[in-house]
């Protein structure tokens, strides 16, 4: 039965990743200054019909719909396309850049998860108390602040107070371990703090809703101990906003978080792109764009299919 | 209606923030009021300096004070984060009638063109926007409304659903009145509260966005300020003058704060789940 | 013990003066666009190339231009330039260079399927030819020997290996010079590794043994990286970052470069089509102030020619126009006709503080009541507009020269290349042919004089300063130097303590 769903909705998302392709496709067309443009700078060496024997060579000259139909023919035979900058498979630009948006990722998700879930718990349990109304405001300021600011403080603290810490300069995870998680530990840190909020607000308020349930109060009557309540019954049932926010999170996370990237000088997908568009590498663009929409979809399906499992009262259809 | 602004005011948290809300407004409209220097006005003998008496917030590269910056710009990031969501609330709102009240094709159409706007990266489709039609004030406003367009819609379009079935409705069908009334008139009516919380939520999202554009270095054309302008500004001296950055942040995270908090105290007061 | 000997000689000459070999790192901005060096244009790959390959000639000290792959060059007669081939040099593939390979060189960069930027320096060549066994001959259609010289050290005109280069390879990849290093690994987007070459023909040269260029776009990371040790020299964008770099633990290298900053006027649009007007424009700007609030004092203002720029340049103050006086700018606008001033666009970009220009710029115009629009355009726009010459005015950067006549030709005649600003003065253009093929020193210094103080009085450009170049390096960096071309040629010359 879900199973069916799930070949249903894979299917319908392929329309929706496909417009997002030819939005990207248009929209990147439409902005004055290609590649060649950006190529020659403010230096003009090139006699005219050099220039559009380069459009030619790019094939830049034929009509867009017909590029666009060239991409889509190349697209289904596998071929990704290649950087008109570096000459790189567009598809090994992705192999280098995901893994540090996906470190990133991952890291700022513990983060979150780590301060937002036993924060929001405590908060739903000790309801209405002053830790209570801690937790929410801290998970307000969290909420509202703007995540290069929080960035920013973290950096100026960070500087001051630890000489020879490691705020900038990347170096993968493989090449030394330590040195890549000192750096990850700020952007990740950043992030998470941010994401932890809304974690915070979500877990408090579906561990209310639970904690009104009968079954708890029966539960509870029955004498079974507080804290298997807590986190047997009820935080299991809580679960299923929380993997709904998660997944949302994670989506927006893998889309490359521009912003942080750009602030901590961190080669993933979201510097790729700005680049990309910065240089007018269209392959680059299209691609990445397409990637980006495709795991957004993907993170959807799964997130419903998770619901599924944890809850079986859940039924897709 | 009084009752539920009754309501609403009674909780002092809200109460606070409505009143540190309306002070921004106040400052925002009156800028002059409260400033010494104009925000344009260079002194390249008062370069980058520090916090002082003088300058309240310091200043910038160009010896401007920041102070009047941050108010000036202020008034224009008001002036985008709420003319954005105005934008994209009234576009919003009218796709997610149609979708919600045809159904079928227009559904379909509709919902498929709002996923694949919720796939793309919202700060570079903002980009591509303002590189596509230029830097100006209309043209941010719409960059940044356009992101929040499919929020909308999907928002009014699943009210719509259960509205749709509701016996008013079927009732005004019955007595002939048209699509396009029953659409403006009863569903929209019906929608108010939803469409409440939906703007006061995305209007503070709003002013995050219109940061992070002014991070990219986004922003209206030099020497107008915006707050998000100010802190993309601010980023290249983070080690040097911090100031520059943390000021506007925080005039930021204020005004975010206060409208998350104001649209928290509306959903627990018009959502009909908490009731 | 003549064994010994030679071990106490081998010792000394390691630890020697300097200590020879070793690993030096760099933190740059950019990395290269195309390592084909009759083709690339950017300034990244053009650091990079001028260590692998070489030209006949380079820029030494000073700008000087200095022999290299040619020993002795001479501008026998405004027509013509004898260069002779240095003899014994190799190729990184261990093949020897020829008079064949240096033909093919220039045969390469005049074919117009290269595409080499350089083909328009050579236009005027007539012919190329080899006489006797070593030397070969430049005929030029134009008098302008002289003027042509500096070309030759270009890296555009880099001599490339006739072999490899017909064996089908693909030079914007693969590299094959005869420079004092080879590239020996690129990893885009991450780093370079350049080798001691060991055929390079000046003995001891270069100093390391390795020499590994990363690319860190970010200011910020550059800075961390040379703090932490990490590379020993990094390029430094931000004056203000200098505080973080204290004396003794590291040294700084600062020097003007050619390249400077401007304000380019389409000199067909009202009201800046008249040069009185534009003239004006100049004394309602504080150049000086422009540098200390963009560039934190880390430049000098500029005339036509940068005044580092000997025997041609004449100095700012040998110009009434750039002593800052809005009273008179006021005066001068209102006798020509706008007493009340006008209002103008000023078209620019986030690059290079280009933006941060055209602020003060308009914060200063505006005190002699000329109201400035700034159109801050995304950078592949402004290309497009510039191309176009779609503006009233922009600001830019142009990369300089120390020859005047590729300063100016392309830039100032009439329907010149790069004359975006639809110039034209029939004066200037006679000037520049004049410039061009004069060979006495003194004439030739009287023309381009002359034509300096027309250009600033007519302001087509308004030139405005070059920033300086910094580079931070720890304290156990010996050896490196700056050009005013922003060339590392002195890698070469780099060590370690």
């Amino acid at each position: 039965m879900s199973f069916g769903y799930l070949i249903r909705r894979i299917i319908t998302s392929i329309p929706t990743i496909l417009f997002v392709a030819f939005l990207v496709f248009i929209v990147m067309h439409l902005v004055p200054g290609d590649v060649v443009d950006m190529m020659l700078g403010t230096q003009n060496y090139l006699t005219q019909e050099q220039i559009q024997e380069l459009y030619r060579q790019y094939g830049l000259d034929k009509p867009l719909i017909v590029q666009f139909g060239i991409w889509l023919k190349n697209l289904a035979a596998l071929d990704f396309g290649t950087s008109l900058r570096t000459g790189k498979k567009v598809i090994d630009l992705i192999f280098d850049r995901f893994p540090v948006t996906l470190e990133l990722s991952v890291l700022s998700m513990f983060f979150a998860t780590i301060i937002g879930i036993p924060l929001g718990i405590t908060a739903a349990i000790k309801r209405n108390s002053f830790l209570d109304g801690l937790v929410r405001v801290i998970g307000l300021i969290g909420l509202s602040s703007p995540s290069f600011w929080v960035g920013a403080i973290l950096i100026v603290i960070f500087a001051g107070l630890f000489e020879g810490f490691n705020i900038f300069g990347y170096v993968p995870l493989t090449e030394n371990p330590l040195k890549n998680l000192q750096v990850m530990f700020l952007p990740s840190l950043t992030l998470g703090l941010m994401l932890s909020a809304q974690i915070m607000r979500m877990t408090r308020s579906s561990m209310l809703d639970v904690l009104q349930q009968e079954y708890i109060k029966t539960a509870k009557a029955k004498g079974v101990s507080y804290s298997k309540v807590i986190g047997k019954h009820a935080l299991k049932n809580a679960l299923i906003p929380i993997i709904t926010l998660f997944g949302i999170q994670l989506g927006y996370l893998l889309a490359g978080t521009i912003v942080i990237e750009n602030m901590f000088a961190l080669p993933g997908l979201g510097r790729l792109l700005l680049q990309a568009v910065n240089e007018r590498d269209y392959p680059v663009i299209q691609f990445v764009v397409m990637f980006i929409a495709f795991l957004i979809v993907a993170l959807n399906i799964i997130v419903d299919f998770i619901y599924t499992l944890v809850d079986p009262r859940v039924e897709l259809r | 209606m009084n009752r539920t602004v009754r309501k609403f005011l009674r909780n002092p948290l809200n109460l606070i923030f409505l009143t540190i809300l309306f002070l921004i407004l106040i400052v925002a409209i009156f800028p002059g009021i409260f400033t010494r220097y104009t925000p344009y006005s260079m002194d390249y003998n008062a370069i980058l300096e520090k916090p002082s008496l003088n300058h309240l917030f310091g200043t910038d590269q160009f010896g401007r004070d920041i102070f009047s910056r941050c108010v000036y710009g202020l008034q224009k990031s008001v002036v985008i984060a709420f003319s954005s969501i105005l934008f994209a609330s009234f576009i919003g709102t009218i796709l997610g009638l149609i979708a919600g009240y045809y159904g079928g094709a227009w559904d379909l159409i509709i919902m498929r063109i709002c996923d694949g706007f919720f796939a793309f990266p919202s700060l570079i489709l903002a980009l591509f926007i303002v590189a596509l039609f230029g830097s100006t004030l209309l043209n941010l406003i719409i960059a940044i409304g356009v992101v929040y367009v499919p929020i909308f819609a999907r928002t009014v379009r699943g009210a719509t659903l259960s509205i749709r079935e509701t016996l008013f409705v079927k009732a005004s069908k019955v007595i002939g009145k048209s699509n396009t009334k029953i659409m403006f008139n009863d569903i929209l009516l019906n929608l108010s509260s939803v469409l409440i919380v939906t703007f006061t939520t995305n209007l503070s999202t709003a002013f995050l966005t219109e940061a992070s554009l002014g991070f990219l270095g986004l922003s209206v054309p030099p020497p107008e300020p915006t707050l998000g302008g100010l802190v993309g500004q601010g980023t290249a001296f983070l080690l040097s003058a911090p100031w520059i950055t943390l000021f506007p942040g925080f005039v930021i995270a204020i005004i975010v704060l206060s409208l998350n908090i104001l649209g928290d105290g509306l959903r627990d007061i018009l959502d009909p789940k908490n009731k | 013990m003549r064994k010994f000997l030679v071990t106490i000689l081998t010792i000394f000459a390691i630890v020697g003066v300097f200590a020879a070999g070793g690993k030096l790192v760099i933190a740059m901005e950019t990395e290269p666009v195309g390592l084909d060096p009759h083709l690339v244009t950017a300034f990244a790959s053009h650091r990079i190339l001028e260590n692998v390959y070489d030209s006949l000639l380079r820029y030494g000290e000073g700008m000087k231009l200095v022999p290299n792959l040619a020993e002795e060059a001479q501008a026998v007669d405004p027509y013509t330039i004898v260069f002779k081939i240095r003899e014994g040099v190799k190729f990184h593939d261990g093949t020897p260079l020829t008079i064949e390979d240096v033909l093919f060189s220039f045969q390469r960069i005049l074919n117009p399927d290269t595409k080499s930027p350089a083909a328009a320096f050579y236009q005027d060549v007539e012919s190329i030819k080899m006489i006797g066994d070593n030397k070969i001959e430049f005929k030029l259609k134009k008098p302008m020997a002289s003027a042509l010289l500096p070309n030759f050290a270009g890296v555009n005109s880099s001599i490339v290996s006739k072999k490899f280069v017909e064996s089908g390879k693909n030079m914007q990849l693969e590299t094959n010079g005869t420079g004092p290093f080879y590239l020996a690994e690129y990893v885009p987007g991450n780093y370079i590794t350049l080798k001691k070459n060991p055929y390079y023909y000046v003995k001891d040269q270069p100093y390391v043994d390795e020499i590994k260029i990363v690319f860190m776009p970010e200011e910020v990371s550059r800075v961390a990286a040379l703090k932490n040790g990490d590379v020993d020299i990094a390029k430094i964008n931000e004056p203000l970052n200098l505080k973080q770099f204290p004396e003794g633990k590291f040294k700084v290298y600062r020097s003007p470069v050619l390249s400077y900053y401007l304000i380019g006027i389409n000199t067909t649009r009202k009201p800046l089509n008249d040069p009185k007007v534009r003239n004006a424009l100049n004394y309602a700007i504080n150049r000086e102030a422009i540098i200390k609030a963009v560039a934190f004092s880390e430049g000098v203002v500029t005339g036509p020619l940068n005044p580092a720029v000997q025997p041609w340049a004449l100095q700012p103050k040998a110009f009434d126009e750039y002593t800052y006086n809005p009273a008179k700018a006021k005066e001068l606008l209102a006798q020509a006709g706008y007493p009340n001033g006008f209002e103008f666009e000023i078209v620019t970009s986030q690059r290079y503080n280009f933006d941060k220009v055209a602020q003060v710029i308009q914060a200063q115009l505006a005190e002699v009541g000329v109201k400035v629009k700034i159109n801050l355009v995304e950078w592949g726009i402004f290309i497009k507009r510039w191309r176009e010459s779609d503006f009233d005015a922009f600001i830019s950067m142009n990369s300089g020269s120390i020859e005047p006549d590729i300063q100016f030709y392309r830039t100032f005649r009439t329907g010149g290349s790069t004359n975006v600003f639809l110039y034209s003065n029939p004066r200037v253009d006679e000037l520049l042919d004049l410039g061009r093929s004069e060979v006495d020193i003194s004439k030739r210094k009287a023309i381009y004089d002359e034509l300096q103080r027309l250009l600033v009085k007519e302001s087509p450009i308004i030139f405005l300063y070059s920033a300086n170049q910094i580079f931070v390096s720890n304290a156990s960096v010996e050896g490196f130097k700056l050009l005013a071309n922003e060339s590392l040629v002195f890698l070469r010359e780099t060590y370690k303590k």
